[in-house]
């Protein structure tokens, strides 16, 4: 069959699919499949089918995915979290913006240690936003500081998207993690800046309700003192919580291990941090090790299915048409970058960020390398859209996560969560098309780069 | 209602597999990062690894803590889609669709399990086997587990066409039940 | 083999016929650019357009080392084939790895050639392509330039340096090498090595010169001991036999007149890029030594390890039932009517 009609016929079977509610994994799975039978009809099945499910689990690197999950949960299901927000908490006592700023910046350091965006945005959720409600804050900001806070797991590494993007292009994961250090820390600083403004404008539209809330949360903060958490507990907490980054940089750094690696290790120091803690029982690993295995299945299945769906792609050409059709706009690569971010952060709205990246990788990445632009900078580029993409409706896992824990309505945390969305977006995606050393200046300092 | 009975009887024992498949993956995961830390400690401190552990850890224990677990993965409802337009249909539509959705799942999977069987048995027939520390480890046996877990998932889409043909309320999952997370999650969503 | 281009390949002369080529490696590969790209230019000329490529690298469509099988099983027509990488099915196309005193990228690839080509019977009246590739035909390009030992500054005064050092090692052969002396063998996906070496992780690698810029090994290796040579990779451009066989006569001459006429070009790229990495590595401060001139306890350790593992790798084959002893000896006979050098100890097996 003629190539632009199946690609046609599977563009649009993709979005039916996708609407009618079907699984990303079986809609990558089954338009690359039916692809694959229209292209060149049955007998290219065998050939593909039969082995790329094994081979594509089979790789040593995607061992970060169970194991950069497995950190996060023993880490989470230690009680660290609350422990470090606790202290937070008293730091900040009377100066209310700084509660915001502090939450977004542990949502940063959490970031250091965890792969997995919702699952910090709930924790934080948990217990940073009524804490913030305490201080003044209104419902839809705290939420939203959460989320964003949460989100920047996404970007800040270890980063379960810039390990996949690793994987796919083949791009070293550890250049991609240093790279994406400095616009990672940019995403947090917009964040930030953005909700300052919220919060001035809040306190200025209601100046009151304002004072009300701030001396609820004076008597809060007396009753908080008196509920103490044990001196030793902080302590080890906070060793812990420095131990556990400086193991995992210091460690990859210094060369005692990979980047690969770090995985395994992050995850020993999360198991003693626990048992440290006093955490750790049979639920403890039920719990870490049952959400460990799902969320890895999750990947690798959707990474199965898109690595059919790439072979469809591959086999139809697609990306070479497409670089023809873009031949006249190819000469301003700013242009082309524009529309292909437009088009991912629109995708990141709609679909979660990991399926995202293994669904458009086989069509960008041609596209990215015809027009000369370096693979490590658009790996950190799109990272950032995805993480962006989190606190975006309608489906921000982020969001929907401090939602459930807090019972704030996910539609008005939207609202403020979009506000940060399109600020951070337009500040850090534009620094970075002006400034493209913003990704690319750390590697080639550190060496890191192959 | 006796059928009903007998479904979620017989969706017991089949829950019961599924677990155990969840456990040899959860183990798995467990030694694998034992493993990994194991070899980075010796390497350091006695500048020997483990020969061959880069290719074991690979071919072995990877594929060894995705697929046994699948079909649990798979039926804990954890797997995204797009919901926002399917949560605004009728129930009637709803049901169509999920019967319709669910045929073209089976029809996908039953050919990975068909076309990743052959492959495994190709593989038996020629030994397929990795080098790692000049030595070759049989590679093939791992194979089997692929079709292993796709007719797994196989057979609890067969469970879930059959509930939503009998019972009322259209569902994309035969037992829910979900993690605190996803909880969280889900009601926050509706 | 199934039926996968387009085009039906058993077509009438004169019907255009496009062939779908695949390779897992990057076409800024030696052997893309230097051998196969060329290979395929020149058979589209030789039958005036009638062949045409639709060419796949990078593992866009397969990726290393799954190309033997994607021609086998028809999803591709035509792959560069690495058959050192599975060991498995193809265990004798590791001789060429065998380590030697001396030869050069010509030498080996003429030697490869010629035991491609080879009409000696091995086993079983078999000859070596017969045993081994037997699904396949085979168009012979060049081997890689000779495997060197390159360290991030680690450097050999004495045999009991040589001792604990860690260096990746590529294939079976350098694992029963370093087994032999004394090496402490690493192995790692190439992708992670740059990261890995320029943290200390280990010491170095078997790799060839020629082939470091493909992951930026020039700035790295700050010592590389030349003059012994640790084998060389091997490749052939592969099609499936029956596919090959419903060509066109015209085509299948053409195919082969390519491979004749490319050959040396494609060995002789492999020389030009060594010489050039060889000046960007001494410019960052990279040092290349002579093997003659180490201490003759660190070459007397060297050569016994050579010496053995072409004995221990004979054995690995005969104790699987193949003809160990008999390849390695036609492979030896090859390598030293091309040029190349073995050390005495070989000689007299
Ligand atoms: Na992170
Ligand atoms: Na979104």
């Amino acid at each position: 069959m003629d190539s632009y009609l199946v690609v046609g016929i599977i563009i649009f079977m993709m979005i039916m699919f996708l609407l009618m509610g079907m699984y990303i994994h079986s809609v990558l799975l089954a338009s690359g499949i039916i692809g694959l039978i229209l292209l060149e009809g049955f007998s290219i099945l065998p050939g593909l089918l039969g082995n790329e499910p094994f081979n594509r689990v089979a790789s040593y690197t995607l061992t970060t995915i169970p194991l950069f999950v497995l950190m996060a949960q023993f880490i989470l299901h230690s009680g660290l979290v609350q422990d470090i927000f606790y202290i937070v908490h008293k730091i900040s006592r009377g100066r209310r913006s700084l509660l915001g700023t502090l939450t977004l910046i542990i949502g940063g350091m959490l970031g250091a240690v965890s792969g997995s965006g919702t699952a910090t945005a709930a924790s934080l959720g948990q217990v940073a936003v009524p804490e913030l409600r305490k201080h003044g804050y209104s419902g839809p900001l705290a939420g939203a500081i959460a989320s964003a806070g949460g989100s920047l797991s996404g970007i800040i590494p270890p980063s379960i998207i810039l390990i996949l993007y690793g994987v796919a292009t083949e791009t070293p994961v550890g250049a991609l993690f240093i790279g994406a250090f400095i616009p990672g820390v940019l995403v947090m600083v917009t964040f930030i800046i953005a909700m300052l403004f919220y919060y001035r404008r809040e306190t200025k539209r209601s100046p009151a309700a304002a004072e009300a809330q701030a001396e609820i949360a004076a008597a809060a903060e007396a009753e908080a003192a008196e509920e103490k958490v044990p001196v030793t507990r902080l302590a080890v907490s906070v060793i812990m919580g420095f131990l556990i980054v400086a193991t995992i940089f210091g460690g990859i750094y210094s060369g005692i291990f990979t980047p690969t690696e770090a995985g395994a290790i992050g995850s020993v120091v999360g198991l003693l941090t626990a048992l440290l803690l006093g955490k750790v029982n049979l639920n403890f690993f039920k719990a870490s090790l049952t959400e460990t295995i799902k969320l890895t299945g999750m990947v690798m299945l959707i990474m199965i299915g898109a690595q059919i769906f790439g072979r469809f792609v591959s086999l139809s050409l697609l990306p070479r048409k497409l670089i023809s059709l873009l031949e006249p706009v190819m000469d301003s690569p700013a242009l082309v970058l524009l529309l292909i971010s437009a088009i991912l952060f629109v995708m990141f709205m709609f679909i979660e960020g990991a399926a995202v990246i293994l669904m458009t990788i086989p069509v960008f990445l041609p596209i990215i390398t015809a027009l000369q632009v370096d693979v490590l900078w658009f790996g950190v580029f799109i990272s950032v859209i995805c993480t962006i993409g989190l606190i975006t409706p309608p489906v921000g896992l982020s969001v929907y996560a401090v939602s459930g824990v807090t019972g704030i309505s996910s539609g008005s945390i939207f609202k403020v969560g979009m506000g940060f969305a399109v600020f951070s977006m337009i500040v850090v995606c534009g620094l970075m098309i002006a400034f493209p050393e913003l990704a690319t200046w750390l590697p080639s300092v550190s060496g890191g780069k192959g | 209602m006796n059928g009903m009975t007998t479904f979620y009887k017989l969706y017991g024992y089949f829950g019961v597999l599924k677990k155990i498949g969840l456990v040899i993956s959860a183990v798995v995961a467990l030694i694998m990062m034992f493993f990994i830390t194991y070899d980075v400690v010796m390497r350091n401190v006695f500048s020997s690894s483990i020969r061959g552990g880069f290719e074991i850890i690979q071919n072995y224990m990877m594929p060894l803590v995705v697929f046994p677990g699948l079909a649990y993965v798979y039926a804990s409802g954890v797997l995204p889609k797009m919901e926002l337009l399917f949560a605004k249909f009728s129930p009637a539509v709803k049901r169509i669709l999920i019967l319709f959705l669910i045929a073209i799942e089976v029809f996908i999977l039953v050919l990975v399990v068909q076309f990743s069987w052959t492959y495994a048995m190709d593989g038996m027939e020629r030994n397929t086997s990795f080098p790692a520390a000049g030595t070759l480890y049989q590679l093939w046996p791992v194979f089997f587990t692929i079709p292993a877990a796709f007719a797994l998932i196989v057979i609890e889409n067969i469970f879930l066409f059959i509930k939503n043909l009998i019972e009322k309320d259209p569902t994309f999952v035969v037992e829910y039940n979900p993690s605190e997370e996803e909880q969280i999650i889900n009601q926050a969503v509706k | 083999g199934g039926e996968t281009s387009s085009e039906d390949a058993a077509s009438a002369d004169g019907e255009k016929i496009t062939l779908r080529a695949a390779t897992g490696l990057s076409p800024q590969h030696a052997w893309w650019e230097g051998g196969m790209e060329p290979w395929m230019d020149r058979v589209t000329e030789l039958t005036d357009g009638q062949v045409e490529f639709e060419t796949f690298t990078s593992g866009e469509l397969v990726a290393v080392p799954d190309e033997a099988e994607a021609v086998e099983n028809g999803t591709v027509d035509v792959a560069l084939i690495l058959p050192i990488y599975q060991p498995d099915q193809f265990p004798m196309a590791e001789v060429t790895m065998l380590p030697l005193s001396h030869s050069d990228t010509m030498i080996a690839s003429n030697a490869w050639k010629a035991l491609l080509e080879s009409d000696v019977e091995l086993q079983d009246g078999k000859t070596f392509s017969e045993l081994q590739f037997d699904q396949f035909k085979v168009f012979p390009i060049s081997t890689t330039q000779e495997y060197s030992i390159s360290t991030t500054g680690k450097e050999f005064a004495s045999a009991g340096d040589v001792k604990g050092t860690s260096l990746r090692t590529p294939s079976r052969i350098h694992e029963m090498y370093s087994k032999q002396t004394g090496l402490n063998s690493i192995t790692m996906p190439a992708v992670e090595m740059y990261d890995a070496m320029s943290r200390g992780a280990f010491d170095g690698s078997f790799y060839s010169i020629a082939d470091w810029t493909g992951y930026g090994f020039q700035d790295l290796f700050k010592y590389t001991v030349t003059g012994i040579n640790f084998g060389h990779f091997n490749a052939f451009i592969g099609m499936d036999e029956a596919k090959f066989d419903s060509l066109p006569e015209n085509v299948q001459e053409a195919m082969e007149q390519a491979t004749d006429e490319y050959f040396e070009d494609s060995a002789q790229i492999w020389m030009d890029r060594s010489e050039e990495v060889i000046a960007m590595n001494e410019e960052q401060g990279g040092q290349f030594v002579d093997f003659a001139t180490l201490p003759q306890d660190v070459q007397d350790h060297f050569n016994e390890g050579i010496e053995n593992t072409w004995g221990d790798y004979a054995k690995l084959l005969e104790d699987n039932g193949l003809p160990g002893t008999e390849l390695v000896k036609l492979w030896r006979d090859l390598m030293i009517e091309q040029g190349g050098e073995v050390p005495q100890k070989v000689k007299e097996m």
